[in-house]
């Protein structure tokens, strides 16, 4: 294989996608955008440098017309981008909308065709991690088409996940990269990370004047649908400063899409007041109003109203169009109050049951209060201790959120309440280029590591735990107590291996054995080996159960081998299980098994 | 009939020198001037210009509609969105900009030879005039990025497809 001329990196986000690049010869390259061919109707293509990852199921009819056609989707099984965003409006039933969200959904099987979620039997519906792979193809055939001269399948590529993915969901993003036709060895990088890549690439080397041994990053990442916490410590190592990711939040399923909705019902109902009832797709209009509105009505000086105008939808534009005027008070109340509102650092996530805006199907957050969200991020295991939460003294915001400068400087004016007499952290600002920071991080990231550069230190962002089964006597009607065994500490390098100290697990031959598998991202302390025998719902998620199948014929005593588990991180990030026999060499690799949900 | 016709036609012309000088005048008359046939329909890049303003800005729903009743308000307000979207989509496949920096007002150098296409002189213009008072800075492309047509010549020339909605 020849050596790779760039280095590629890709955002796949929940509604947007974006692929950036970078020259891996030139002295100083530039980061480039690549503009993605997509249909923006049914009948016209063209170049976007944002795909949206919205995917359209055509009916046969539309197949065989022959318009729905780029070269890159033909063999695909539907239509990648700005033509199936505008369609997930007008056919909500052949539309996929959001499967990054899906992908991380461990209540589902994420093989199995079950997207658009609802839809009826005749659509040929998709699976999660296929409509991923749609989506990255497309992204990957798009390069093909534009660089034929370097083969995507020979470049260095970097593909970003949230940073709370866990190990299960990267796993299924891998697969789908893998189905897309991505090169062996592309790497994972958390989406914090990349922004910050970006800003690192955007200083220079002015960043070292900037930061310094002791800081503390927050990386604030509020995309469409998710919220993405992330803490990077700025330490000394041999007399040079080193970034070192020191934690990552929860998946938090509450992004800028829901406080357009939530502005959009409330304008919603000032048309009712004037006796306007709206449709669906004047709902999706009123959905793009609203969002501009909260722009300018947020801004530090905005005005104190803002017309919202749908226009009419047949031939009759200005006869078929209604408006109202949004006040600044409205909007403030609804998004400061509804999405930030003011807390304590030692509050937690309320949980409530149903909330006005829930999807049916994806476990949206039923407290939208990213303001508590963080603080519980920041307090971390000490709940009640407020000295103790960690104090970042920067902030590096990320998402099209933080295109609302008032909504940056509100993040910023809690740090003051929760930290009195301290000064508030300072913003990193320089590269405003909020949609595309991540792939463009991403890029420089291949770049830093072909070439070299400060690297951001993480290793695993989560600490993982096996299930065990406690033996001992059954009690008639209550499970066995379950025990947690810590097999992959919290930060856990790339490239290094641990046999976990433990008692040797029995595991039977011939069929498949199942553990439960949970992760943590708050406790960073846990040792491999160590047991827990209870634990706080929310430190310990379950995620998928892992899989290991002994063949029949493996020479055992008594149905069983005893085993001791081994974990590895690869260098490309991958996280792998071993169950290493120990009366023998053999070792068995543990799969997660989602088919079997 | 035809045959009928022909035989009396025959006889009248032999026995008749003026119905033959009247018949032969009119068999030499010059061929009836037909339409030309329209050529076939393609999608040209005006067309492909107006379905973009059409689809993102309404530019065409608008300028059909009579605006004869309506309120300024009322007109005001769709405006406002149908300005916006149009003059995004311009900025995109054009990039639109000034095509002279200075400010409008300002003296502005002429070069030696003008192109006709770059400078419009008005007033007291002769040739050796080097200078002049900028009143307009004009405008130019900066790319030239119209969407690609993928549909049939059928619709090449439709501009905005009939909506229609299925329950």
């Amino acid at each position: 294989m020849s050596d790779p001329l760039y280095s590629i990196g890709i955002d796949l986000g929940t509604t947007n996608s974006a692929l950036a690049y970078v020259s891996l010869a030139d002295e100083a390259p530039t980061v480039e955008l690549l503009e993605i061919p997509q249909m923006t109707t049914a009948t016209v293509a063209e170049h976007r440098p944002l795909l949206p990852s919205f995917l359209y199921l055509p009916t046969d009819v539309e197949r065989e017309g022959g318009a729905l056609q780029l070269s890159s989707v033909k063999q695909a099984s539907g239509v990648v981008g700005q033509f199936a965003r505008a369609q997930s409006a007008d056919v909500p039933t052949r539309t996929v909308a959001a499967a990054k969200s899906w992908l991380c959904h461990s209540g589902v099987d994420r093989h199995q065709a079950i997207l658009p979620w609802n839809a009826p039997e005749d659509v040929g519906k998709v699976s999660p991690v296929a409509a991923s792979a749609l989506y990255l193809r497309h992204l990957a055939d798009a390069w093909n088409q534009h660089h034929p001269e370097a083969p995507f399948k020979q470049q260095q590529v970097t593909l970003t996940v949230p940073a709370s993915f866990d190990a299960s969901a990267r796993d299924l993003t891998r697969e789908a990269a893998v189905i897309a036709g991505f090169p062996a060895d592309f790497i994972l990088l958390e989406e914090p990370q990349a922004a910050l890549y970006a800003w690192l690439a955007h200083r220079g080397e002015e960043w070292r004047k900037e930061l310094h041994v002791g800081d503390m990053i927050l990386v604030c990442d509020v995309g469409g649908g998710t919220t993405d916490f992330t803490l990077i410590a700025v330490e000394d190592r041999d007399g040079d400063l080193e970034l070192s990711r020191l934690a990552v939040g929860n998946h938090i399923l509450v992004g800028g899409d829901n406080m357009d909705l939530t502005l959009a019902f409330t304008v919603q109902e000032l048309f009712k007041e004037q006796g306007h009832t709206l449709d669906a797709w004047q709902s999706v209009s009123l959905w793009h109003a609203c969002r501009l509105a909260k722009e300018a009505l947020l801004a530090p000086d905005g005005p104190e109203s803002h017309p919202v105008t749908i226009l009419g939808r047949g031939s009759k534009v200005i006869g078929g169009s209604l408006s109202v005027e949004l006040h600044r008070d409205v909007a403030q109340k609804t998004l400061l109050e509804g999405f930030l509102p003011p807390c304590e650092i030692t509050d937690k996530p309320q949980k409530r049951p149903a909330s006005g805006f829930k999807q049916l199907g994806l476990p949206y957050e039923s407290d939208t209060a990213i303001t508590r969200h963080l603080a519980r991020f920041l307090a971390g295991h000490t709940q009640t201790d407020a000295a103790a939460a960690k104090r970042p003294t920067h902030l590096l915001f990320n998402g099209g959120v933080f295109k609302s400068a008032a909504l940056k400087e509100r993040v910023r004016s809690f740090f003051e309440q929760w930290f009195p007499g301290e000064e508030a952290p300072a913003s990193l600002s320089g590269s405003e280029d909020l949609d595309f920071s991540v792939a463009r991080g991403a890029a420089q990231y291949g770049r830093i590591k072909q070439a070299g550069g400060v690297r951001i230190r993480g290793g695993t962002a989560r600490a993982y735990y096996i299930g065990i089964e406690t033996a001992g006597l059954a009690v008639p009607g209550a499970p066995r107590p379950l025990h947690a065994l810590c097999v992959v500490p919290h930060g856990m390098e790339e490239g290094t291996s641990i046999q976990v100290p433990s008692e040797e697990i029995g595991l039977v031959v011939g069929e498949p054995m199942h553990f439960r598998f949970f992760s943590s991202a708050r406790r960073v302390h846990d040792q491999p080996g160590l047991l827990l025998t209870r634990w706080d719902e929310d430190d310990l998620q379950e995620t998928d159960s892992l899989e290991a199948e002994l063949p029949a014929a493996a020479n055992a005593e008594g149905g069983y081998v005893p085993v001791r588990i081994e974990t590895h991180v690869t260098e490309l990030g991958v996280l792998e299980c071993w169950c290493a026999s120990t009366v023998s060499d053999e070792r068995w690799k543990l799969e997660f098994s989602v088919r079997e949900n | 009939m035809s045959l009928s016709l022909a035989i009396k036609t025959f006889f009248r012309t032999i026995r008749d020198k003026s119905f033959a000088a009247d018949l032969s005048a009119w068999l030499e008359r010059p061929a009836p001037v037909l339409p030309k046939p329209s050529p076939a329909p393609r999608r040209t890049a005006a067309i492909e210009l107006l379905a973009t303003l059409q689809r993102e800005g309404r530019l065409v729903d608008f300028l059909q509609e009579s605006i004869d009743g309506y309120s300024d308000a009322q007109i005001g307000a769709a405006v406002r969105d149908i300005h916006r979207d149009c003059s995004q989509a311009l900025d995109r496949l054009f990039g639109l900009q000034s095509l002279r920096a200075e400010a409008e007002g300002e003296s502005v150098e002429l070069p030696a030879t003008r192109d006709p296409g770059a400078w419009k002189l008005t007033g007291r213009v002769d040739s050796e005039a080097s200078q002049g008072i900028l009143r307009h800075h004009g405008w130019t492309l900066t790319r030239h990025e119209l969407p690609a047509w993928t549909g049939s010549d059928d619709a090449a020339w439709i501009v905005a497809p009939a909506e229609v909605e299925i329950s």
